[in-house]
This record gives structure tokens, C-alpha cells and sequence, in this order.
């Protein structure tokens, strides 16, 4: 074949089998639509053949990602933490050891996470606590610990401090720690304003926020001239509240709050809302009892994610974030709220969900990191608890041939 | 080859590049899907009057005998149409490779062949758009819906020569499936989750054809073919149907009136009301009995160096069995038919080892209201070891 006989067959076969397919055209009913519609169907199942329940303690105030000092009337709360040990020996040179001879100041640094900048003259105040205090400690069993008698210091914070902002309390007086405490300090928190109020920091359980307590020290004889700033983080950071959070009475599904409850949903579906392919939209209906607690003009999510494996309060979820669903409450809310259960739906008609339990466990999110807590009517309630909304696409007949 | 034959099938070239649409349609949505033909490049360029004779096409057996050595061969179409929506035109295209084949003579008499051809082609997709209210509230949803797929239609033949007559047998198996599948989106609401399923449906059927090829006459050639089917199964695995297939009956002639010029003509009947009643059955409007006719002219007036480069010319018309519905409930259809006018040439490379057939098709088919135009472009290849 010559070159040019070879180039135009190759042209060619390029020109007709550079293959091209574009066949999508827009349907022009009746005559060229499929011969069958998509049909939605939309459904409202009340939870009568369901089960609910709701279970505080999941994530409690020593755990929290906050330390709440509150003085309102509704809610009192102050904060325990106990700092590590400061490090009594360090090398200020090669072949030289230095002995802590004494604390000439510390400085905590704490991260505001919420406050409520309309209460003026806010103060924090900072007591000296038993370096082994009671991590089950009581609101009513720390009073005595923060008396006068204690008080390290009351620093003002400024109407200027807001969320992120954080406060440095330095304390100019030495501070002694007897030999008994192991080198370790604990301190209490508390706040006083002009108006009952409200403050949150960081705790000890996130890193990116935890209070910090820096030493100042000297050392000692011959090497008394020598200092060091030295810093140490919580091994334990908690709050207490008065009055304490209860269990929900029932009839009511709570969620959120510290320490934190969950409300675990059984659903009992019939097949065809089960069936993964079919379902557009499913909606957990709920109506909220009283209004969505929380700091004023504070946020969170509900959210909604299935079971793993049944352990009843300890339960396994299923970590995928996308088989889920979430709706964002707002402080002071009321009414219904609508929480998406699609995904979940989805993942019960697959074949990896098609064995786990029908059971949807509601939390708040981020649990622990928030105060924010909502009770809802349960099932109990009637036709006010729980239902679920179903869309779906009928069946769809494809037809053969 | 000299300057002119290559700039001619340059333009063939540029023609399939730049739009054709040849073996599918927006119609294959309907019935059993799009009947494709089984042509050869030679055989398209002559309106499809020549395809009774044509050994490269899978239409009669006895055509075989035009295989005096091993040859294997193949044919590609590229096709453009356009549609007018209702809303716009949509421009369409796809690429089809309508046969294959392969051939070898044993003895003087014996011509074998395997070939693999379309039979229907089941390609399409559809894009709606609508606005639902599940939940009162009215959103956006786009539905396409789209199939892929087709069934293939595999022979083995063989041709037997007698003094004035050729004769033919092919046995066919049909094979082949389809995916099809539906998608629902909602663009503008973000709480609906798309909604998508698929079904594969395969298909599975036989058939035996039957032709001669006879020399009444001087210079005429007369052909004829019949193509008895059995039922075509449709199975999804779970639901299965039974689609009576047709009686296909063709005769043609090749006349000859001098050397280098000839007329070939092809008139064809499929009975395919047979599968009215199955897709009936399924919700579909019932199939019809068809007819097809062709017709082309060849003249090898072309003479390029030593060879002989053939000009040809073609007409051809047809009704496609599947009308489409004009209502809803199908109670009311219009008939589909297609005609189009062709044109083409071939010329032979590797030194008489090869034969490249080029095939051009412009033409329309219409159904009431309805109606696609398509430029289909047909590059055969034959070889000859």
C-alpha cells in the first residue's frame, strides 16, 4: 500500500470510529418518553409500633470541651482543675542542675468559649483548691473551698473580651506547694457581675483551648540568680452545676446538654420505606417540649446516625458522616422540628445495613462541647411525639422487553 | 491512487467527522428498539438495492458465493441526526459497526461464512424535566432515562454454486442486552436525595434464512432470501417474555445492460405483526408488518491508473415496525418511515488485497408531527489475503 493510500484509510478509519456518541435528547411526550414516569409518594408514619428513649451521662462535665461558670438562678456552676506537676529540676547549662527554690508567680491563661457581653463588671476569680479534690465533687461539696480564705486573685474581664479572646490571671504573690501535694496545683474558677450571667473556657479535654498555667520560678542556692518560665496543662478539668442535670422524666426525649443526653428511636418501617433505591426524602418529625436550651443566641446540631450493633445505653454507631442526618436548633426555640433520615434509610436497604438494628440515636453535635440541650414529646405523647415522613418513588417498571 | 479519488474520500471523511447518524434513532425508544440494517459500505452507497447480491452483507446466504477466496471484512458507520424537540434541535451522533464477517471457500462449490451484524440497536437517552409537589411544596426534577444496548445477530452461513443458481443456508443466533437505567435529580433542593435504578435485560433468540441467487436471463441477476425467526426471549432475571420474531422475505434484482454500468433493486417484507401481541402485553403500541425497497446504480466509468474506480448512486425507502404512540395510552400511533438518498465509491489498495467501500446517506424518518434527519457515513474494509 503506498503512503498515500495508507494515510487516507487511517484518515478515514480516524474520521468514522473517532467514535462519537451523543444521544441525550429531550423526551417529546408521549410519543418518544419512557414508556413509564417516575411517581413520587409521600407517606406520614406515626411511631406507634416504634420505641423511644432518651439516657443522660454520655459525655459528662469532666469530658466537656467547656468549663461553665454560671451564676444564674437556674443554673449555678464553677470549675475544678488540677494542674500536672511543675517540673522541679531542670539543666539551665551542660554539667549544671538546677532545683526549683521557689515559685515567684504563676499566670493561667484561660480561652473564653462563650460569654454573654450584655452583663457588665464580669470578674473571674480564682481560688486555691486541694491539689487531690474529689473529681465526683458536688456543687454543695465545694462550697467550702472557695471562701475568702482561698481566693488567689479576681481579675476583670473586660467588656472588650469576647469569644476566642483569652485571659491572663497573674498572680504576684509566691505561691508555696507543700511537699504533701506532689507538686500540684488546683485551682477553683468562679465569676461575679453585675447581673447574673454566664461564662464557658476551654477545658483541659481540647488541646487547642485548655488552660495554661505558667510558673515563674527561681532556683535554688548556689544557683539562685537562675530562672525559668515553665508551663503546664489540666490532668483533670471539670465543672459542677447546681442544680445537676437529672435523667428525663418520661414522656420526654431530651438532647444535649452537659453531661450530655441521647435519644435512641426504634423504628419499625415497613419494607418498601426500607428499600434503599426508592426513597428521595425521610424526615424525623419532632416537637419541641418548652424551648431549646443553651447560652442566648447559641446553636447546635441534632444529629441523627444509626446503630451498629444494640448494647442498649452503649450502643455502637455507625461512624460514616454521611450516613446520617442533622438540623441546626437554636437557643429558645419552639415548635417541630424536621431532622433529615434519608441516609439512613438509604444504608438500612444496603447490603451492609440490611442486618444492623432499625435504631436511630439523636445527639447533639458537637456532644460535649456544647449546653445546648432540647426535650422533645415522646411517642407516649401521642400526636405530638415522634413520626416519620416518608418520600418515595413508587415502584418502577422498567417493562420487558 | 491519484489526487482526485483521495480528496473525494477526504470529503467522506470530513462528512462522517462533522455529523452523521446512521444505525440509531430517538425512535429506538419504542418497541423493541431500532432496526438496523445489515449493510456493507458497497450496499449502503446503492441505496441498499444491492444488498441480496452483496457477499459483505448478512442478508442472504446465497450472496456468500461472491467470496471466490478467504476475505474478512468489516464496516463502520459514523451518524449524525438532528432532532427537532419541540424546544430546539438537538444534535445528535454515535458510531455503529453494523457487520463483520469472515469467509473461506472449500472447494469450487462451498462458500463458509460467520458474520456478527446489528439487528436492533437500543441505544438512547432522554433528559425531562418536571416540577413536583411531594410535599406541598413544588421542586425542580430532572429525570433522564437512558438505554444501552442492542442485540446482535450472529450467522453462520454457507453458499453452494450449481450451474445457473447459488444457493444458501444460514442459521442465526440473536444475542445480546440491554442496560437501562433511570436517574431522577433535584437541582434546586438539597433535602431530596437523587433517586436512580437500572435494569439489564438480555436477549436471546434463533433464526434460519434461506437464499438463491439465479441468472434468468442474460446480464440479470435475480436474487431472493427468506429469514424465518423464532421467539426472541427478554430476560431480567427475574421476568422473562417471549417476543414472536418475523418472517422476513426479500427478492431483488441485478441487471447489467452493459459493462461497467448495472441497476440493482431490492424490495423486502418483514411480517412483524408477530410481536404485536407481546408488546401489546408490556404496555407498548403493537407492532405492524413493514416493507422496505431499494435501489442503486453503479457505473465504473472512473478510471484511475490501472484500476477502476466504481461511482454509485442510490435511493431507498422504509417502513420501521414500531409506530409511535401520538396519546398517552397508546390508543392512537403514527407510522415511522425512513427514506434516504446515498452515495459512493470504492477503490482497491494492497495491491488488489483490499477493498475500501465508502457509503453516504442522507435522509430523514418520520412519524406523524415527528421527524430526524440523518447523514450516516459507511467505511467498509475488505480484505483478501
Amino acid at each position: 500500500m503506498s503512503a498515500w493510500r495508507s494515510a487516507v484509510v487511517v484518515g478515514l478509519v480516524a474520521g468514522i470510529v473517532g467514535c462519537r456518541e451523543q444521544i441525550t435528547t429531550a423526551g417529546r411526550c408521549p410519543s418518544l418518553c419512557p414508556r413509564t414516569n417516575i411517581e413520587l409518594a409521600d407517606t406520614l408514619l406515626a411511631m406507634a409500633d416504634s420505641a423511644d428513649t432518651s439516657v443522660r451521662g454520655f459525655v459528662l462535665t469532666r469530658e466537656a470541651s467547656f468549663l461553665l461558670l454560671s451564676t444564674l438562678d437556674s443554673l449555678k456552676g464553677r470549675a475544678l482543675i488540677r494542674f500536672s506537676a511543675l517540673d522541679t529540676i531542670w539543666f539551665p547549662a551542660t554539667a549544671e542542675t538546677a532545683y526549683v527554690g521557689g515559685i515567684d508567680s504563676v499566670r493561667i491563661a484561660l480561652q473564653v468559649e462563650q460569654r454573654d457581653t450584655a452583663v457588665k463588671q464580669l470578674k473571674l476569680l480564682v481560688y486555691r483548691l486541694p491539689a487531690s479534690f474529689d473529681t465526683g465533687a458536688t456543687y454543695a461539696s465545694i462550697q467550702p473551698w472557695f471562701a475568702d480564705s482561698t481566693l488567689l486573685d479576681t481579675v476583670p474581664i473586660g467588656d472588650s473580651v469576647v469569644e476566642g479572646d483569652t485571659i491572663g490571671v497573674r498572680i504576684a504573690t509566691g505561691l508555696l506547694i507543700p511537699p504533701g501535694d506532689s507538686d500540684v496545683l488546683s485551682l477553683g474558677l468562679a465569676i461575679a457581675a453585675a447581673s447574673p450571667t454566664a461564662l464557658t473556657v476551654g477545658s483541659g479535654n481540647l488541646s487547642t483551648s485548655a488552660p495554661v498555667l505558667e510558673y515563674f520560678v527561681h532556683a535554688r542556692t548556689p544557683l539562685d540568680t537562675v530562672t525559668k518560665e515553665t508551663s503546664v496543662e489540666p490532668i483533670v478539668s471539670l465543672f459542677v452545676m447546681s442544680p445537676p442535670p437529672a435523667q428525663p422524666p418520661p414522656g420526654v426525649l431530651a438532647i444535649g446538654g452537659i453531661p450530655s443526653a441521647r435519644a435512641t428511636l426504634r423504628l419499625s418501617l415497613p419494607k418498601v420505606v426500607v428499600d434503599s433505591e426508592s426513597i428521595v426524602r425521610a424526615t424525623l418529625l419532632f416537637n419541641i417540649t418548652g424551648a431549646a436550651g443553651g447560652f442566648a443566641r447559641d446553636s447546635f446540631y441534632l444529629l441523627a446516625e444509626p446503630v451498629v450493633r444494640d448494647y442498649g445505653v452503649k450502643s455502637v454507631l455507625w461512624p460514616d458522616s454521611t450516613v446520617s442526618g442533622k438540623v441546626l436548633i437554636h437557643q429558645g426555640q419552639t415548635g417541630p422540628v424536621e431532622l433529615d433520615l434519608a441516609p439512613i434509610l438509604r444504608f438500612w436497604g444496603t447490603t451492609t445495613g440490611d442486618s444492623t438494628p432499625r435504631l436511630v440515636v439523636v445527639r447533639a453535635y458537637p456532644e460535649g462541647s456544647i449546653l445546648g440541650a432540647v426535650n422533645f414529646d415522646s411517642r407516649s405523647a401521642g400526636a405530638t411525639g415522634p413520626a416519620l415522613r416518608v418520600t418515595y418513588v413508587k415502584p418502577y417498571t422498567f417493562g420487558v422487553p | 491512487m491519484r489526487p482526485l479519488p483521495a480528496v473525494l474520500a477526504a470529503a467522506f471523511a470530513v462528512a462522517g467527522a462533522t455529523g452523521a447518524r446512521a444505525q440509531d434513532s430517538v425512535f429506538g425508544i419504542r418497541g423493541l428498539g431500532f432496526l438496523d440494517r445489515s449493510v456493507s459500505g458497497k450496499s449502503s452507497a446503492l441505496g441498499g438495492g444491492f444488498v441480496l447480491f452483496d457477499p459483505a452483507a448478512a442478508v442472504n446466504p446465497a450472496s456468500l458465493a461472491g467470496w471466490h477466496s478467504t476475505a474478512g471484512w468489516a464496516v463502520a458507520a459514523g451518524s449524525d441526526r438532528s432532532f427537532d424537540t419541540g424546544a430546539g434541535t438537538a444534535s445528535l451522533s454515535a458510531t455503529r459497526f453494523p457487520v463483520v464477517g469472515f469467509a473461506g471457500n472449500l472447494g469450487a462449490k462451498l462458500v463458509l461464512a460467520i458474520t456478527a451484524s446489528d439487528y436492533l440497536d437500543r441505544n438512547w437517552s432522554v433528559q425531562q424535566t418536571d416540577t413536583v409537589s411531594p410535599r406541598g411544596t413544588p421542586v425542580v426534577a430532572n429525570d433522564n432515562t437512558q438505554s444501552a444496548g442492542g442485540v446482535t445477530d450472529l450467522r453462520v452461513a454457507m453458499a453452494y454454486r450449481l450451474p445457473g443458481l447459488t444457493l444458501g443456508v444460514g442459521l442465526h443466533a440473536l444475542t445480546g442486552s440491554t442496560s437501562t437505567s433511570v436517574n431522577r435529580q433535584f437541582p434546586d433542593d438539597s433535602s431530596y436525595i437523587p433517586f436512580s435504578n437500572q435494569q439489564t435485560t438480555a436477549y436471546s433468540g434463533v433464526g434460519v434464512s434461506f437464499g438463491a441467487l439465479a441468472s434468468p436471463i442474460k446480464n440479470l441477476l435475480a436474487a431472493a432470501s427468506v429469514r424465518f425467526n423464532g421467539r426472541m426471549k427478554a430476560s431480567t432475571g427475574d421476568t422473562a417474555a417471549l417476543v414472536p420474531l418475523p418472517v422476513e422475505v426479500n427478492g431483488g434484482l441485478l441487471f447489467q445492460p452493459l459493462t461497467g454500468v448495472s441497476f440493482s433493486g431490492t424490495v423486502g417484507y418483514a411480517g412483524w405483526s408477530s410481536a404485536a401481541n407481546a408488546l401489546a402485553a408490556s404496555g407498548q403500541v403493537r407492532s405492524r408488518n413493514v416493507w422496505s425497497a431499494g435501489a442503486g446504480v453503479e457505473a465504473q466509468v472512473w478510471r484511475v491508473g490501472r484500476g477502476v474506480v466504481p461511482l454509485r448512486l442510490g435511493y431507498r425507502w422504509r417502513q420501521l415496525p414500531f409506530p409511535i404512540p401520538t396519546d398517552s395510552t397508546g390508543t392512537t400511533a403514527s407510522i415511522l418511515t425512513e427514506h434516504a438518498v446515498t452515495f459512493g465509491l470504492g477503490f482497491d489498495t494492497a495491491g488488489g488485497h483490499a477493498t475500501v467501500d465508502l457509503g453516504l446517506e442522507s435522509g430523514s424518518r418520520t412519524a406523524g408531527a415527528l421527524s430526524e434527519g440523518f447523514t450516516t457515513l459507511y467505511f467498509g474494509l475488505t480484505i483478501r489475503p
